[in-house]
């Protein structure tokens, strides 16, 4: 039952072939290749944004694709696939952020959709739950199948969701970074489970940043890179190194203006910041006429360190200096009267009030200076400030009462910058300034970046692109899993370094498996 | 494990039950709301108040069973007192004009309907925000109530619908008032639908996840709209009774009870983030509701303060509901607000 519907030993269960999809202004897939075997475990590797995520959603109906031709179980997929149609081709995925009713048992999630029903409409419950406790069983794991789901761990959470997908009789399992949170024994049973899948003629899509793992388990890897195709190989037929240098690519292609500067007095440390799961003893500095990058994958807990830094998400301990002195650090406001600014990722979410106007987003953090005492607004320096700013930072618009949503991603990052420079910040934390914007602006902001280091204003720059970090960094700090895991001068940093550090998890698997 | 469960006691498989710690909490303190009162006043737990007591949670048990759906659906029916409203101008007014009560009855719930349609179709198809799209129809609901007779109270409805008027509200079968009977009927026909059919079960899978919902295949537009119609038609049957119990159409009937159903809910344990609670705990709410404001009468509280005691038991319920069911985050917003330390049950 498990085999592929008529299938000899070498059809595919899945052949993708120069699938394309474009989003708004990025090609996140460009005639990409994908060929899976029954019996397979496929590692699906590449940087972030590669286009792994997009490729398998296309494959599990979540997006149509642009062009290119699909064939499941050899059988030509049509364009209008659903997830409702990719499971009823057999097509399950366990998604990183698991997806499940929380307050649902276990049965209940696993037949959500399926029920089973007596005669006159009644919920079978008795007959639900005997099934789940027989898929959970046949996967060796001691659940009960009544328990609410809420209440497990992540990993029974996990299970649930493949036990879900075999009771509906999937035979292409794809999982997106599974072990992310799961513990090391966790892990080896998760393994366990995959090979059985494996055994039972069942194919596997194997999507994880943890290069480390993937020996385990892995017999075939496919590689992407910039949403397009680069390579697809027998796992023994490579090398990690190998596989790192697919993944990064070798060539720049971008120009990074650069300026060199005399390094000065340290403007920002933070020592032994804690905050949560993903920033976690975090101790980094920056100087006056540097530029400090900090790479990493997703999920390394770079964004999470700059909002604990700025106070936008609470401190469990460590301490954070400016200029030598010690702040105290509560809510964004105690950082920013004092100088210490963050540009946030999500510019259209977090950085502007999108319906308000240029002029508005430009004076709301500066209200305290730009209104009386009585608190009235004192709209002659508002218009002097805002104006200051637009010329400053050549912020390309009519006039400052425009809405700040009808700028091109490039001003608005702009306008976002000229927030703070209206008050003299003494440093400006960046995280990924250039996310969806073109290259012609992307250069402005490494522009401006070079002008607040000049002026001696700490800076430090988030980006998940390494060409970037590599290009205007001058000292790179890099983190995986909510730890910094290396600092090196830009001078002696490589793409393969890097990314080595960045996933460069703790240990969690020892010697002892399979 | 589930076997051995099984075997351990009748309290064991009490609790089993989800959602029941709540419900046995509230309970409790029920009766020792019960017995405040009755020290307060001997007579709050006479024959005669105890049936009048039972009579008055009735209304507030079935649009609790009402709103207690939707809420579970991770929505809210803010248009519940307008369509009481509505159910009792339109009844009425086809009364006074001499139509058989019965007939009137069922052709009063079909506009009652019509409203949880139009809420489901803005809600769930639409997709506005449950608060906004049933606060229009409410407003909408409200406006029928005062067009169907000329923007005027009715006039009696007369002696032909004595029987009616006794089925609905004044008559009484076997020692209690057919209202409550009336009520416990609707409870078991919803508790079952709720509990032991699939509409049930998607609707709690939609409030607790619509995004899994939908990804396991579940019609989650067809089980929100389900949801706001149990909404409309309990409240179109509360309608009924109000203007039975007045012998009379009255334009204002029904004013704040869609908060009043809110609250039965949540002192019973169906939160207003969707997903969690049973209707059982509608019973204790609407009970402890119900007491809350009996008792206060009893003792001789003017209205102003029942409605403020009332207005801050609502406001105590939703926020413990809030900062114990919506997870560690919100708790730290809520401790940062308050500056000290707020733990979970």
């Amino acid at each position: 039952m498990e085999q592929a519907a008529g299938a000899g030993e070498n059809i595919y269960m899945v052949e993708m072939q120069g699938i394309s999809k474009a989003f708004p202004g990025v090609q996140a897939l460009d005639k990409v290749d994908f060929k899976l075997r029954p019996g397979q475990v496929m590692a699906l590797l590449g940087e972030n944004g590669a286009g792994k995520s997009t490729l398998m959603k296309i494959l599990s109906g979540v997006y149509q694709r642009d062009e290119g031709r699909m064939q499941v179980f050899g059988k030509d997929v049509e364009l209008n696939l659903t997830p409702r149609k990719a499971q009823a081709l057999g097509i399950a995925i366990i998604h990183q952020e698991l997806n499940m009713c929380r307050h649902l048992s276990v049965a209940e999630n696993i037949f959500l959709g399926r029920e089973i029903l007596l005669k006159g409409g009644r919920l079978d419950n008795k007959a639900m739950n005997q099934q789940a406790a027989e898929v959970l069983q046949s996967l060796n794991i001691d659940l009960d199948s009544t328990s609410i789901v809420g209440t497990l761990p992540m990993f029974m959470q996990q299970m649930v969701e493949i036990a879900k997908a075999l009771s509906s009789n999937a035979r292409l399992i794809i999982m997106d970074e599974p072990t992310s949170s799961l513990t090391s024994r966790e892990i080896h049973e998760l393994f366990a489970i995959v090979r059985k899948l494996r055994e039972q003629g069942r194919g596997i899509v194997y999507i994880s940043h943890r290069l480390e793992e993937l020996e385990h388990i892995v017999d075939h890897v496919t590689i992407l890179r910039d949403g397009q195709f680069v390579a697809a190989m027998p796992w023994k037929d490579t090398s990690l190194p190998e596989i790192i240098s697919y993944m990064v690519g070798r060539d720049i292609k971008e120009k990074f203006p650069r300026v060199a500067c005399e390094v000065g007095k340290t403007v920002l440390e933070v020592r032994q910041l804690n905050a949560g799961r993903l920033v976690r003893d975090i101790s980094l500095q920056a100087r006056a006429g540097e530029i400090v990058g900090i790479a990493g994958l997703v999920g390394a807990g770079r964004t999470e360190t700059l909002r604990a830094i700025f106070g936008a998400a609470p401190k469990e301990s460590g301490q954070v200096f400016l200029d030598g002195k010690e702040l105290k650090i509560h809510k964004p406001m105690d950082a920013i009267s004092q100088g210490l600014v963050l540009v946030p990722e999500d510019r259209k979410h977090d950085g502007l009030c999108v319906k308000l106007s240029v002029r508005s987003n430009i004076e709301l953090p500066n209200l305290d200076i730009l209104s009386s005492k009585a608190g009235q607004v004192n709209v002659k320096k508002v218009s002097k400030a805002s104006a200051q700013a637009i010329s400053d930072l050549n912020i390309r618009l009519p006039a400052d009462t425009v809405d700040a949503a009808s700028l091109s991603g490039g001003n608005q990052q702009k306008v976002v910058v000229a927030k703070w420079l209206v008050r003299n910040s003494r440093m400006v934390m960046f995280d990924e300034p250039t996310r969806g914007i073109d290259v012609a602006a992307k250069v402005e902001i490494y522009h401006l970046m070079n002008r607040l280091k000049q002026q001696g204003i700490g800076v430090i720059c988030v980006s998940s692109e390494l060409q970037e970090i590599l290009g205007i960094s001058d000292r790179i700090i890099v983190m995986c899993d909510g730890r910094v895991t290396g600092e090196m001068m830009r001078v002696d940093a490589t793409q393969e370094k890097i990314m080595a550090l960045a996933t460069q998890f703790e240990k969690k698997i020892d010697a002892i498996s399979a | 494990m589930t076997q051995d469960a099984r075997k351990k006691g009748w309290y064991r498989r009490l609790f089993a039950v989800r959602g029941m710690g709540q419900i046995i909490t509230v309970f409790f303190g029920l009766i020792a709301l019960c017995i405040a009162f009755y020290l307060a006043n001997p007579n709050f737990l006479s024959q005669r108040n105890v049936a009048n007591l039972l009579r008055q949670i009735a209304p507030y048990l079935i649009i609790g069973i009402g709103q207690g759906y939707v809420l579970i659906t991770g929505n809210i029916d803010l248009s519940i007192g307008s369509v009481i409203g509505m159910s009792t101008m339109i009844s009425a007014t086809m009364m006074t004009r001499g139509m058989d009560p019965w007939m009137v009855s069922l052709i009063t719930l079909l506009p009652c309907l019509s409203i949880g349609l139009l809420n489901g179709f803005l809600v769930a198809t639409c997709k506005l925000p449950p608060f906004i799209g049933t606060l229009g129809t409410m407003t909408i609901a409200r406006g029928v109530a005062q067009l169907v007779n000329g923007n005027m109270n009715t006039d009696a409805i007369g002696t032909a619908s004595e029987t009616w008027r006794n089925f609905f509200y004044y008559g009484k079968s076997l020692g209690v008032y057919n209202t409550f009977w009336l009520a416990l009927v609707i409870w078991f026909c919803f508790n079952y639908l709720l509990s032991r059919t699939r509409t049930g079960r998607h609707i709690y899978a939609v409030g607790s996840n619509v995004e899994a919902s939908k990804l396991s295949g579940v019609n989650v537009a067809k089980t929100i709209r389900s949801a706001y119609l149990v909404s409309a038609f309990c409240a179109g049957v509360v309608g009924l009774i109000t203007c039975a119990q007045a012998g009379m159409g009255s334009m204002d009937a029904g004013t704040g009870y869609e908060l009043y159903a809110v609250a039965a809910s949540v002192i019973g344990g169906i939160s207003t983030l969707g997903g969690q609670g049973i209707l059982l705990g509608e019973i204790v709410g609407a009970s402890v509701w119900g007491a809350m404001y009996n008792g206060l009468s009893i003792m001789g509280a003017p209205v102003a303060w029942r409605n403020i005691v009332v207005g801050i038991i609502v406001v105590l319920s939703v926020l413990t509901d809030v900062v114990f069911r919506s997870g560690a985050l919100n708790r730290a917003r809520i401790r940062a607000a308050f500056g000290k330390k707020i733990s979970t049950p």
